[in-house]
């Protein structure tokens, strides 16, 4: 049976594409076998996979991490905006012509849980990632990127939180009381990510919102000032590192993704991770 | 008879005097102050909301109103003489002079109304939404002062005082139509190194410290007290103080360390709106989060939220907002739109250039701990220019104009610049292209720096600089200067040119050819350095852009000499600014329910 992982996050941008890079490069060198999936990818920076199929770049990246070839399957629907309010719709990595429908969101669901069947077939662990937060209520019946997909999956949720910015703990709460109450069951934990300084001052709010939640902190990953293949513009920061002479940039990121790996393997409790995992709650 | 009668009379006939700054004894009650009524028109007035009453040296209690600024202020000191025009003072009565003082007040609060404008995150749009709120209530003919407890940001400017605040405050200080101050920002942490900042209180440079002595040891002492100080003195001065948070009140691991948010608004007894912007997602979980962390008492003095930067038709968060509310009990007051304006930048993260493919670069060194780059903002000004921030060699090698920012650390972002190979990028330009450093970029410039008094490094050390321009720089005392200046360009056509200067270290221009001339009362001070044979100039002048002579000047120097200058069709920085300001104020007008926020606040809108 598949054991999967939904990675969530409190905002656009929150750092679930690397942290699922991480996971999905983690398990792949403890031996398993792992792939990436994320049903709904809104971006305009695609990735054509070897048998011309058009998925995001994140998910091709999540791919490589995982030491396997992207495939169309693992990105469902990305949906490509090329003008104030219109888009273009790729699903299973093909435009198509998508004018709104009544049941369209259904049919769409109905897609990418078939997707995920493929993935899951060839896998023993998939990494999904959510989109954007969770927690919008006004989206609450029409999101199939987050709880949907994680339901479907028999997931459970890792949340996690940019506190570069501040505000991380009411995030992090607040996505979670915003949610269902049955889907707050499947959240299993939370991370806080890109933080700088001491983790250590951060002690009394981190009790206060396990408590509060009823589930652990599984680590204050660092900042990490590393370049990855940016999804969206809210990515578009510059970073200090160079590329270390390396001009092949798909090679960069991966070499740039093991160092990230060391600092997550130093920060997160993988551990209670791996454990999560086995405590899937069944899907499908 | 009323006391100091005579006294009184020869006042209003005198009429307003404004800053008599030439008294030993200003300022006695607050700097800018008004002092027509040296003499109060009311004394004794009895009115405990501005004076009280105190033991004098024979044991009797007399009157005191050394804590009263109402009747220093402009406005009210206008009002006051106008309403008593004509009077005999000898033998007014206490009811007659109680009655206009009673009408004055009706138009000038005694004490100001505050609102705390807090934030679910830094980059919420508090900061603007403040501006915006100060260019309301001015433009509905209220005395308003912006505030903010602590700032965080190496993006300083310099008050007509000389005091150093961080320049979002200026930039509401001006949607307010009033002239920064200290008080506007009491506290500003500049970031020197990773866990080490610069105190600056009161616009002037306190000492450096880390993050554990600046939160174990000043914030809960000095920094407290300081904060409400500053409360109490814009409280006593102004109709309506609007506070600016900072990052986000809920910081739950920081418990009574945070003096930036609910302390100041208890400090006034300022209702609390929360702004959440809209731009990364997450804005609902992140306002229900906030207020459900904040402690009870806390809570309930947040009485309403808005939603920002909104991108495309609000209408689709309907049933968002009504849940929100519904579980919140605090009123949606309103959805702002996001807004594409040109105003002065924040924070480096909003570093990204300006838009546009222009004909002429303007390449910014993007040095780690770049400060004041809002210089930069003035060249978007002029047509088909585009400035970009670099940190390759290759970016310095297309740059038709190169220019080293100010640096909150001279010789931490000099090593970087070897680092990476900039020097020599830039030094081969030489001669190409204009080379400007500004400030801490000025200092790099130079042959050596020396750090004689460990302000920059822990040990003392000498360092080359990179020899572009024959000055030395040195930090032989741990001394800041901050000033405004004005003078006249020294190159091209000439031209007056202002800014301001914000530096440690002193640079010996061994009478080298200056940039400009700065008018000091009668005298003309050299400042800056410029070799126009190889077009390589330094200063330390920030804002030198803003006007236009030293801007055009290098662009008619840069060397595809594509740029053509405007002509006096474009506007200056300030004109723009206030438009920019005005469009801002009009946008929030339209999208918040100002009457509802007004009633929170408890003032007349509009304003009689």
């Amino acid at each position: 049976m598949v054991k999967a992982l939904m990675v969530a996050g409190a905002t656009s941008d929150a750092g679930k594409t690397l942290l699922s890079a991480a996971l999905c490069r983690h398990f792949s060198q403890k031996g398993y076998r792992v792939a990436p999936f994320k049903t709904l990818n809104i971006s305009l920076n695609a990735y054509s996979t070897a048998d011309g199929k058009e998925i995001g770049i994140s998910q091709a990246f999540q791919a490589w991490a995982a030491g396997i070839e992207p495939a169309a399957c693992m990105n469902p629907i990305l949906i490509k905006p090329h003008a104030p309010g219109r888009c273009q719709y790729v699903v299973c990595g093909r435009p198509v012509d998508m004018p709104e429908h009544e049941g369209m969101r259904e049919d769409l669901m109905e897609r990418a849980a078939a997707c995920y069947r493929k993935v899951a077939a060839m896998t023993d662990i998939v990494i999904c990632e959510g989109s954007g937060s969770p927690a919008e209520p006004n989206l609450r019946d029409r999101d199939l990127a987050n709880m949907r997909t994680a339901r479907m999956a028999g997931a459970p949720v890792l949340l996690v939180g940019d506190i570069d910015a501040g505000g991380v703990f009411a995030g992090i709460y607040g996505t979670w009381a915003l949610l269902a109450q049955e889907d707050r069951a499947l959240v299993k934990g939370y991370i806080i990510n890109r933080f700088r300084g001491d983790p250590s001052v951060l002690g009394p709010g981190i009790d206060e919102l396990s408590r509060r939640m009823g589930c652990p902190c599984l680590g204050v990953v660092p900042y990490v000032p590393l370049r990855f293949p940016a999804e969206d513009s809210c990515s578009l920061r510059n970073t200090d590192v160079p590329s270390g002479g390396n001009d092949d940039m798909r090679a960069v990121w991966i070499s740039n993704l093991d160092r990230f790996l060391e600092v997550v393997r130093a920060s997160l409790d993988l551990g209670t991770i791996e454990r999560i995992l086995g405590e899937g709650i069944h899907g499908l | 008879m009323r006391p100091y009668a005579e006294r009184v009379e020869r006042q209003l006939e005198r009429g307003d005097r404004g800053s008599n700054t030439a008294c030993p004894y200003y300022p006695c009650h607050f700097k800018g102050q008004n002092c027509t009524h040296c003499f109060c028109p009311f004394y004794p007035c009895g009115d405990t909301r501005l004076g009280s009453l105190v033991p004098s040296r024979d044991g009797t209690p007399v009157w005191s109103c050394k804590d009263c600024f109402w009747i220093h202020r402009h406005d009210v000191a206008k009002t006051v003489c106008r309403l008593l025009a004509g009077k005999d003072m000898h033998h007014a009565t206490d009811e007659e002079l109680a009655a206009c003082k009673e009408e004055a007040e009706c138009r000038h609060a005694v004490r100001a109304r505050a609102l705390m404008v807090l934030g679910t995150m830094s980059g919420a749009g508090k900061s603007l939404m403040a501006a915006a709120l100060c260019r309301i209530f001015s433009d509905e003919g209220y005395l308003v002062s912006p505030f903010k407890a602590q700032n965080m940001s190496l993006n300083a400017c310099v008050t007509p005082d000389g005091e150093e605040i961080a320049r979002i405050q200026e930039l509401q200080a001006r949607a307010a139509r009033r002239e920064p101050d200290g008080s506007m920002n009491p506290i500003l942490l500049k970031p020197k190194r990773d866990d080490v900042s610069q105190v600056v209180l009161y616009g002037r440079p306190y000492r450096d410290m880390d993050v554990p002595t600046y939160y174990g040891d000043f914030v809960p002492s000095t920094g407290r007290a300081i904060v409400s100080a500053a409360v109490s003195s814009l409280m006593r001065r102004n109709d309506i103080v609007i506070m600016e948070g900072a990052g986000s009140p809920a910081e739950i691991n920081l418990g009574e360390g945070d003096i930036a948010n609910m302390a100041p608004a208890e400090d006034a007894g300022a209702p609390c709106v929360l702004v959440a912007t809209m731009e990364r997602g997450g804005a609902f979980a992140y306002v229900l989060g906030t207020l459900e962390l904040l402690p009870p008492h806390r809570r309930s003095m947040v009485r309403g939220i808005i939603l920002n930067n909104m991108h495309g038709d609000a209408s689709v968060l309907g049933s968002g907002i009504e849940e929100l509310e519904e579980r919140t009990g605090v009123p949606v007051l309103g959805v702002v739109p996001h807004l594409e304006l040109s105003l002065p930048s924040e924070d480096s993260q909003s570093l990204q250039g300006t838009p546009g493919t222009g004909t002429c670069t303007v390449g910014v060194i993007r040095l780690p701990r770049i400060a004041n780059f809002t210089d930069f903002d003035a060249f978007s000004l002029e047509e088909g220019v585009c400035v970009r921030y670099l940190d390759t060699p290759e970016g310095v090698a297309d740059a038709d104009i190169i220019i080293i920012p100010g640096t909150k650390h001279t010789l931490g972002d000099l090593a970087w610049l070897r680092e990476r190979g900039l020097d020599a990028a830039i030094m081969a330009r030489k001669g190409h292209v204009p080379i400007v450093g500004i400030c801490g970029g000025y200092q790099m410039l130079g042959t050596l720096i020396r750090d004689t008094a460990c302000v920059e490094s822990d040990e003392p050390c000498i360092r080359e600089g990179l020899g572009l321009i024959p000055v030395e720089t040195a930090f032989d005392a741990y001394e800041k200067e901050t000033r405004q200046v004005e003078g006249t360009l020294a190159v091209g056509e000439g031209g007056r040119v202002r800014g301001y200067m914000i530096h440690m270290g002193q640079t010996d221009r061994s009478r080298l050819p200056p940039l400009c001339f700065l008018h000091e009362g009668d005298t003309q001070v050299p400042e800056g350095v410029a070799n126009e044979a190889t077009g390589v100039y330094g200063t330390y002048m920030h804002g030198i852009f803003d006007v236009p002579p030293f801007r055009r000047y290098l662009l008619s120097r840069a060397s595809r000499g594509a740029h053509r200058p405007q002509g006096d069709a474009v506007a200056s920085v300030d004109e723009r600014t206030d438009a920019e300001l005005d469009r801002l104020a009009a946008a929030v007008r339209e999208a918040v329910d100002m009457e509802a926020l007004c009633a929170i606040m408890g003032v007349a809108y509009p304003h009689g």
